[in-house]
């Protein structure tokens, strides 16, 4: 931004009493314009038409006209899907956090000395959240196969990353007063660990955790849709055969479902902080 | 000239604000209103501007009866009158002079009101009012990077840029350390002094206020149990206006630490 | 007894909440081992990570460099232009919502009506949005965008609801001791408060939506998401390789980009 004020210098404002002062060029211009032209090319890139779009709008009214009233006689044949979901994000979200904790500490500068045993898990763990779930769970079926272990795999390295990041960043913010105290005292670094910096973050990993496994119900629910268990197969037999009453079924108990997961959670989390 | 004429205050659940209240405050006077919390002294000042409606009585500022005032003729009126809040009121995610300049809205064109684009005559007006309390530097940092003394002083300026004939203070000093309170006290009389503007002012420290202010008027339960000069204020009279619990209300003040010498 | 065993009596009683609890867990935890089944992984499965990594080691450096109409740089502004256009989408539909949703502005049983609408708009997987919008403008980036757009609906008026209902509202009452009417209480009173905050909550949903757009082209609606379905599904492990390479790296940077603005945002 110093370039900005040295293309456009500031104006000079001088006032009655002799001072001068130095007005800087606002920046509200050019970051319209630049705005103005990324929504233009944009529009360009992905041939956006709000023409086309509200000539066909209603469409998409239509199909959610038709997902009423949801067919309650396909909930029984729904349930194995929803149940699968739900062991998905459970497993690999508990799985996913437990593993978080080791490498958590593996990347926090003030626990471990080494500095690139740090930066190798921190970089790690950036790399993993970077991929898009989908695309881990797209990858895992290649290896696992068909099937929920797939969607469990791509579950538990998002929830690894997502809770692993906020954990170190969370020790390394930590006060080490008491971790030097038991240092003093004679005990190693993972028992000083334990004792000085572990009860300090605890209350935040859970709650971090849980709200992971919020997240991760919903994610679950799409996996399928690359094969990968629970009710995103569903989704996609549905919607190509146009089945909107069943789609709409589906959604109800996904709806119902993540709605009780987060008020459970949410319980709980209150408890933590 | 603010004409109070037997002012009654009723609010709409029936408890009295203010009862019978005379006063007349002449042009370029600093005065203080002192009493217990509750007693009406925010009913008191909100009256003149009309940001309350008066129940009974007559209330006068240079001559314009102030009730009688219509819709767009309020919104008039209160351009002459500044307005300074114990909370300081300001934007505080903008800059300092986007906030000075707000008093300058009203009488903006409308494309202008609309981008926000201001004059350059607004602008050095508002950078004036920032020099006259001593901010003049701050002008184009974020309001919230600023400490409470200099965001009073902002909100200071506002009023001053709205060049008003009267300024009404409410508990100006109340969220302030000692140090700043009096500083901005500092600044409020000098306004008074050299450009004649009435300063009515709402305040919880009475040593201040017999300190700073020409004259002191005290209210009881919504009416005026004292009024005269600074030096008038005996301690018989301090017991009148706070009912016997003026040594009560100072030790309060003592232990929140900010009892002044 | 002495005063010491007392406070050892005294030590709080809440074990048996943490035993149930902890009881209550490893239930679900064995419950939902059933989801794990590791037999699946063949001989082949081991060949094919093998594969995956050494692809991803030698990517396809001329898909990934040039710049042609299947490239992965013109892939990847596709896909930066869906999750840009999308999110602004995002945000015009959410204002009116927000506003409607926040219980300070409307009666309670309006917003309380329009919350449970956003819970749904949420809940609902975005390639569900995808598969519809398919039929309503067509296979591509278009239908990608409208996808991105309703996605974040939910998120963002959440959001935005919540700096709504934190509105400092004195500032109005200066205001009003100015002289101002209700519309220029609004344009200079609110609308500053507003705007870092919603300008912060989008940055961070656009940063969001690069994740979202990268996975739209799996049910045909733009962006890098269908090259890599079709390079993975014909085993081309190097191309596959050159597209996550690409991609990270993109991800990486605009989450860079936007975590500085939000904080010059926030902080000023």
């Amino acid at each position: 931004m110093l370039m900005y004020d040295k293309l456009f210098p500031p104006k000079k404002v001088a006032l009655r009493s002799g001072k001068i002062v130095m007005e800087k060029r606002s920046r509200t211009p050019l970051i319209l314009l630049l705005i103005i032209v990324a929504v233009v090319l944009s529009v360009e890139f992905t041939n956006f038409n709000l023409k086309v779009l509200f000539v066909r709008i209603g469409k998409l009214f239509g199909m959610i006209g038709e997902m009423f009233p949801p067919d309650w006689a396909y909930f029984p044949k729904l349930w194995g899907a929803l149940v699968d979901t739900l062991q998905m994000s459970l497993i690999g979200s508990m799985i996913g956090a437990l593993l978080a904790l080791p490498i958590a500490i593996l990347a926090s500068s003030n626990v471990i000395p080494n500095r690139f045993v740090t930066a190798f898990f921190k970089i790690v763990l950036s790399l993993l959240r970077t991929l898009p779930t989908l695309v881990t769970a797209l990858i895992a079926t290649f290896i696992f196969g068909l099937g929920p272990t797939a969607g469990v795999v791509a579950i538990l390295l998002f929830t690894l990353s997502y809770v692993g990041k906020l954990l170190y960043e969370q020790i390394e913010n930590v006060d080490m007063g008491p971790f030097e105290a038991m240092e003093s005292i004679g005990m190693t670094r993972i028992q000083a660990f334990r004792y000085a910096l572990f009860p300090q973050v605890l209350p935040s990993y859970l709650s971090n955790s849980l709200f992971c496994f919020e997240g991760n119900v919903r994610y679950a629910a799409i996996l399928g849709y690359v094969g990968a268990g629970g009710v995103g197969l569903l989704i996609k037999e549905d919607l190509g055969w146009r089945d909107y009453q069943n789609v709409g079924m589906i959604i109800l108990a996904l709806v119902i479902t993540v709605y009780l997961i987060e008020t459970v959670s949410e319980h709980f989390r209150k408890k933590l902080i | 000239m603010i004409e109070f004429k037997q002012v009654d205050k009723k609010y709409a659940n029936g408890t009295t604000a203010l009862n019978n209240i005379n006063l007349s405050i002449e042009q370029g006077e600093f005065v203080a209103i002192i009493g217990l919390s509750g007693a009406g002294k925010s009913t008191l000042i909100r009256c003149i501007n009309r940001m309350h409606e008066i129940t009974g009585g007559q209330l006068n500022v240079d001559g314009v009866d102030v009730g009688k005032l219509k819709g767009s003729q309020v919104r008039r009126f209160r351009r002459r009158i500044g307005m300074i809040f114990q909370s300081f009121n300001l934007v505080t995610r903008t800059s300092v002079i986007k906030n000075v300049l707000v008093s300058f809205v009203p009488d903006l064109p409308l494309w202008r009101k609309l981008t926000g684009i201001f004059a350059k005559d607004h602008k050095i007006k508002s950078l004036e009012a920032l020099d006259k309390v001593g901010i003049l530097d701050k002008a184009y940092v974020r309001v919230d990077q600023l400490s409470g003394g200099q965001q009073q002083r902002v909100a200071l300026a506002r009023t001053l840029a709205q060049n008003p004939d009267i300024i009404l203070a409410d508990e100006p000093i109340a969220s302030l350390d000692p140090v700043t309170s009096l500083m901005v006290m500092d600044d409020f009389k000098r306004i008074n002094q050299e450009m004649n503007i009435s300063v009515i002012m709402n305040i919880h420290h009475v040593e201040v206020a017999l300190e700073y202010a020409d004259r002191i008027i005290g209210i009881r339960q919504g009416e005026v149990v004292f009024d005269g000069e600074a030096s008038g204020v005996t301690t018989a009279v301090l017991g009148e206006i706070y009912g016997g619990r003026f040594e009560e209300e100072m030790s309060v003040q003592a232990e929140a630490g900010i009892a002044y010498v | 007894m002495t005063t010491i065993e007392k406070q050892l009596q005294a030590h709080p009683r809440n074990m048996r909440y943490v035993l149930t609890l902890s009881v209550i867990i490893i239930a679900l935890f064995i419950w939902s081992l059933a989801a794990v089944n590791l037999k699946d992984i063949h001989q082949s499965g081991l060949n094919i990570a093998q594969n995956i990594i050494t692809g991803i080691m030698n990517p396809d450096l001329n898909l990934l460099l040039s710049v042609s109409k299947q490239s992965v740089l013109y892939l990847l502004l596709e896909t930066v232009a869906i999750a840009f256009l999308g999110t602004i989408v995002g945000a015009i539909l959410s204002v009116p919502l927000a506003f409607l949703a926040a219980s300070n502005i409307v009666p309670k049983p309006v917003a309380w009506l329009i919350r449970l609408l956003l819970i749904f708009i949420r809940t609902i997987p975005a390639l569900v949005y995808g598969l519809m919008f398919i039929r309503v403008s067509g296979p591509g980036p278009f239908s990608g965008v409208m996808t991105i757009g309703i996605t974040s609906v939910g998120m963002l008026s959440k959001l935005y609801v919540d700096a709504i209902e934190e509105l400092d509202t004195k500032v109005l009452e200066s205001m009003t001791s100015i002289g101002c009417t209700t519309f220029e209480k609004v344009r200079y009173g609110i609308l500053p408060q507003l705007m870092s905050l919603f300008l912060s909550v989008t940055i961070y949903r656009f940063d969001m939506n690069m994740r979202e757009a990268s996975i739209l082209g799996l049910v045909g609606a733009g962006g890098i998401g269908a090259p890599l379905i079709f390079a993975m599904n014909g085993y081309k492990w190097n191309q596959v390789g050159a597209i996550l390479i690409g991609l990270v790296f993109l991800i990486l940077i605009i989450e860079w980009i936007s975590n500085k603005l939000r904080t010059k945002l926030v902080k000023g």
